[in-house]
């Protein structure tokens, strides 16, 4: 499963954007989805993002992030109505209790929590496509011109995480080997087992730590200017993808400033759409879906490679 | 306008990424060796492997307990770094969310605390290092939490943040929990191995 939820090269055109470009869609995706309450554009920037899933050939994926989605929406369905006394139409008195008061649990409450959970879906659908669409290093790589350090610590942690995983393995099974079973014994002897194989692993990853540390220094670690090897170049897809995402980003701002897309929950249901609302929703979501549209088109139609 | 709401995801978001990169800062502007470098990485490293190591207990995350100890020993500044890049690599492989910066956060704060801890108090008990873990359990539940409470939960007031950690209240008791048996069984063992090795890069032969 955690394979599934690792970034995997697949030569798609998503993935080969650069990931500036590829971080401006996402991050516009997601003040999107933070900014509009209106459930019609919350659905459409969840149908977009699935487009673009499903360019990555990801819906494997998606549907792990939809299903731990959708355990936390439980919470959201239940706290908005038991908290929230702004709704007008009651639909239940509860009992007094003692810190929430009297209980009124009211339609639009009830509402209000299916439309944010509707958002945390989106949020989650979001975080999804980064995972499957940009590299760690490539993402780490932003990070490392303005904070080295911390993207060396960064980078070389992530490059170990796989690593140990397997070196965990390889303890586990010579503990098995000797005798040690994982899935008997009560908490107590659980927890012991388990932490011996945090020990040993703990040990030899240090021993490690000081041979990767000479060898950094071997190679001139710290002695001067940092040079860099490998250049994202800038490339005209790179250009018209992220102009789609700004304008999409300005538009969708611009809109929910003059009143669009925001829809009233308290004390009465606002109406969800108007005419407006349609001509900006949708001419957002095709701004949305070019990434996606390209993408057909390069694997499709040899002109726009 | 834009309603209040959005106002108020926005802001917690901004000022979560803003203590980051203030973090971030500080660690950069220390003079960090290849060595001290080298070591926070594995640290990090092993604190996300905590995460999968115990997931088959339910929400013991020897992470934070891994972390503590590192910002124990090598002080708060790369006790932050170590929660929080635990955080942000475990996720690149158990899948990120919106709730990454927030863990980063959480985390990095554990690490630097326990690092301030050594600091205020260096003599400190082991039942008050025990204590101080299980305290964690909670707070750690309290800061992602707050994520949960300020992008879908309104009204923003007491009563709804208190109803958000209620609903969590077991899952953070057993985080709680299991950081303190965790520090009670294998904390001074920890120290003195992660001790020991902190001590070699300090250490200089003229």
């Amino acid at each position: 499963m955690l394979e599934e939820l690792f970034y995997q090269e697949k030569e798609l055109f998503l993935q080969k954007l650069h990931p500036a470009a590829a971080m401006l869609h996402i991050c516009t995706l997601l003040v999107l989805s933070l900014i509009f309450t209106n459930p019609l554009y919350l659905v459409g920037i969840f149908l977009c993002t699935g487009l673009s899933v499903y360019a990555l050939e990801g819906l494997q994926t998606w549907k792990l992030f939809i299903k731990g989605g959708l355990l936390m929406t439980v919470p959201i369905m239940i706290i908005n109505p038991l908290v929230s006394r702004a709704g007008a139409t009651i639909l239940w008195h509860g009992p007094r209790l003692p810190v929430f008061g009297k209980i009124t649990v009211s339609l639009e409450a009830v509402f209000y929590g299916a439309v944010m959970s509707m958002r945390l879906l989106d949020v989650i659908s979001i975080f999804c496509l980064y995972n499957i669409m940009v590299h760690p290093d490539k993402a780490l790589n932003i990070l490392e011109r303005f904070a080295f350090k911390s993207a060396l610590v960064l980078s070389l942690a992530t490059r170990m995480f796989p690593a140990m995983i397997r070196h965990l393995e390889n303890i586990k099974q010579v503990q098995v080997v000797r005798g040690v079973d994982f899935s008997t014994g009560s908490f107590r002897q659980k927890l012991d087992k388990y932490t011996n194989l945090i020990y040993i692993l703990l040990l030899s990853s240090l021993e490690d730590s000081m041979e990767m540390a000479e060898a950094m220094q071997a190679r001139a670690f710290g002695s001067g200017r940092r040079m860099c090897y490998v250049r994202d170049v800038f490339k005209p897809e790179d250009f018209i993808c992220a102009a789609s995402s700004m304008t999409a980003l300005f538009v969708g701002a611009l809109g929910a400033v003059k009143g669009y897309g925001v829809m009233n929950f308290y004390p009465y249901l606002g109406s969800v759409y108007s005419m407006g609302d349609i001509y900006l929703l949708a001419f957002m979501l095709a701004m949305l879906s070019v990434p996606t549209l390209l993408s057909w088109g390069w694997h499709r139609c040899r002109y726009f490679r | 306008m834009l309603r209040k709401g959005a106002w108020a995801e926005m802001f917690s978001t901004v000022m979560v990424i803003v203590v980051l990169g203030f973090m971030f800062f500080s660690f950069e502007l220390h003079r960090t060796s290849s060595k001290e470098i080298a070591l926070v990485a594995v640290m990090s490293a092993v604190a996300a492997i905590g995460r999968v190591a115990f997931a088959a207990l339910p929400n013991v995350q020897a992470t934070t307990f891994i972390v503590m100890v590192s910002g124990y020993v090598m002080g708060p500044s790369a006790g932050f770094m170590v929660g929080a890049a635990a955080a942000l690599v475990s996720n690149f492989f158990m899948g990120q969310g919106p709730w990454t910066p927030w863990q980063m956060l959480a985390w990095g704060l554990s690490g630097a605390s326990a690092g301030l801890i050594k600091k205020l108090f260096p003599s400190i008990s082991r039942a008050g290092m025990i204590i101080f873990c299980f305290l964690w359990g909670y707070f750690f539940g309290w800061i992602m939490n707050l994520w949960y409470w300020s992008a879908f939960i309104r009204p923003l007031n007491i009563n709804s943040f208190i109803a958000a950690c209620i609903s969590s209240i077991w899952l953070d008791s057993f985080h709680a929990a299991g950081n303190a048996v965790l520090y009670f069984c294998f904390g001074q063992g920890f120290i003195k191995i992660l001790g020991r090795f902190y001590r070699r890069l300090k250490v200089t032969v003229r």
